[in-house]
Order: structure tokens, then sequence, then C-alpha cells
């Protein structure tokens, strides 16, 4: 099931499968790039940040951002 | 000689810096914006050498003013060697910025930096495979320990810069074999 990262619920999982291009070269360095597995960690109230854990590391985005990567989520 | 100090945020490069300084520090804010930087000097085999501790930033790919001023900083020192502080224990991301510092031609060492906290999550990095792979130096370190930093010192001679097209071949020989990073408590 495809969604995007902004929608994922708590302790979710799955694998990157796309990234808006503008959007590519910013989270790259984060860790977050197609193919990569990451896990939902947290999401903040009132359109906070998500925090996901990518590889093992923990990062946190902006809601705007996190809908802007789509996920195919596992589990 | 001068040596900029680059990585993340909160991977210890200020730590290296008061390290590698001692209490000879000099604190500068860099034309234009709010940002701070601090450089400092060291003695390495009795010639003078400036170190800078660079702005924390993800990659070359600035999204806010510390990055770009750590971007700029880079630039502005075509001739600088660059120590690379990674978090040991989120390496994927560090050797992402490494890279990219590699790709635009500058010596680099690399500092696997935080080993103790790496270790803690089962997470164990052969450094001296990395090295081959890199063809630069690579050393574990902790820096708040004072560990490998010495290590690290002597062998700055050794970096050099590197082909990006080597490290591509180097990689895919090793591939064949067990993987470089062993992350075993990662969920």
């Amino acid at each position: 099931m495809k969604k995007k990262l902004s929608e994922m619920d708590y302790a979710e999982q799955g694998t990157v499968t796309g990234i808006e291009d503008d959007l590519r070269k910013r989270v790259a360095g984060m860790g977050i790039r197609v193919g990569k597995k990451l896990r939902m960690v947290t999401k903040q109230p009132i359109k906070g940040p998500v925090d996901v854990v990518v590889e093992g590391a923990e990062t946190s985005l902006g809601l705007d951002m996190a809908g802007k990567i789509t996920i195919e989520v596992t589990k | 000689m001068k040596i900029l100090l680059m990585g993340h945020p909160n991977v210890g490069k200020s730590v290296f810096f008061n390290r590698l300084t001692g209490a000879n520090v000099t604190e500068s804010n860099y034309p234009g914006t709010m940002v701070d930087y601090t450089k400092g000097w060291m003695k390495i085999e009795g010639e003078d050498v400036e170190i800078v501790d660079v702005p924390g930033t993800f990659s070359l790919d600035p999204k806010d003013r510390a990055e770009e001023v750590a971007v700029a900083m880079l630039h502005e020192n075509r001739d600088a060697k660059v120590i690379s502080v990674i978090d040991a224990s989120k390496i994927e991301r560090g050797i992402y910025l490494a890279l990219e510092i590699i790709e635009e031609g500058y010596p680099l060492v690399i500092a696997l930096n935080m080993r103790d906290v790496a270790e803690d999550k089962n997470i164990v990095i052969d450094a001296d495979r990395l090295e081959r792979i890199l063809g630069i130096p690579v050393v574990s370190t902790v820096a708040i320990a004072g560990e490998g930093i010495k290590e690290l010192v002597s062998r700055l001679k050794e970096a050099k810069p590197i082909n990006v097209e080597d490290i591509i071949a180097n990689a895919a020989n090793a591939s064949n074999t067990e993987s470089v990073a062993d992350a075993g408590g990662a969920a």
C-alpha cells in the first residue's frame, strides 16, 4: 500500500518509492533516498514535524516535506 | 596549512576542535550572517596549522544560513585539507557528505567519531576496510575521551584528492564479500 510519508501512522514501516524532484537533493544528505527503508517514530501535533528512523538513524522532517515523499508501507 | 573540520550538526566537530587546539582559540563571526565559526592554531611536526570549526551541514546543497556558511567556507578554501567528522552510529549519511567533499577534489581524512556510542548500538565498523575502499585514512575516534586523536593528526599527511571512479571500483570489488558496516541493533 502506497502512502505519503506525512500520512503514515505511528510505528508503520515502509520503503521510499518516490521523492518529488525539488526535494530529492535536500533529503539525500539526511539518508532519505529512493529504496531506503524507514519507520515512523513520532508525529508532532498541530502540523508539526514527523520523526522517522532511516538505517538506524533518527531524523525529522517538516510535514510539507514529508508530503512530497511516497512510501510503500510494508507493515 | 589550513584544516577544515566538517560534518553534520552534533557529531563532535567542536570537541575535536578543542582537543586539537587546546586553549588557543579565537571566535569569529562570519561576515554577513549570524552564524559563528571558530578558528584556532596547532602545531603538526613543527608547522603552524590553522584549524577551522565549520558549522554543521547535512550536504553541500545548503538548506539554511548555517549550511550556506559551511559550504561557502569550503569553497573559499580550495587549498585546505578536510577532516570529515562522522557519527559512527549514523555512518550512512555521514559518508554521503564525505563523498560530496571528495567529489569536489578536497584531500580528506575521516574521523569515525563516537565509536563507543555506535558500539552501544551494536554497530561495529571495519575502518580498515572502509579505508581500502575510499583510499583515504579512516580513523575510529572517541573525541571526548581523546581516543584516536593522535592517530588522526599523524595521518593527515596521507590525505589526498581521490577520484570517485576509483571508489566505485573498489566498492564493487568489496561488495562480493561481507558488508562494511554491520548494524545488528538497528530496527
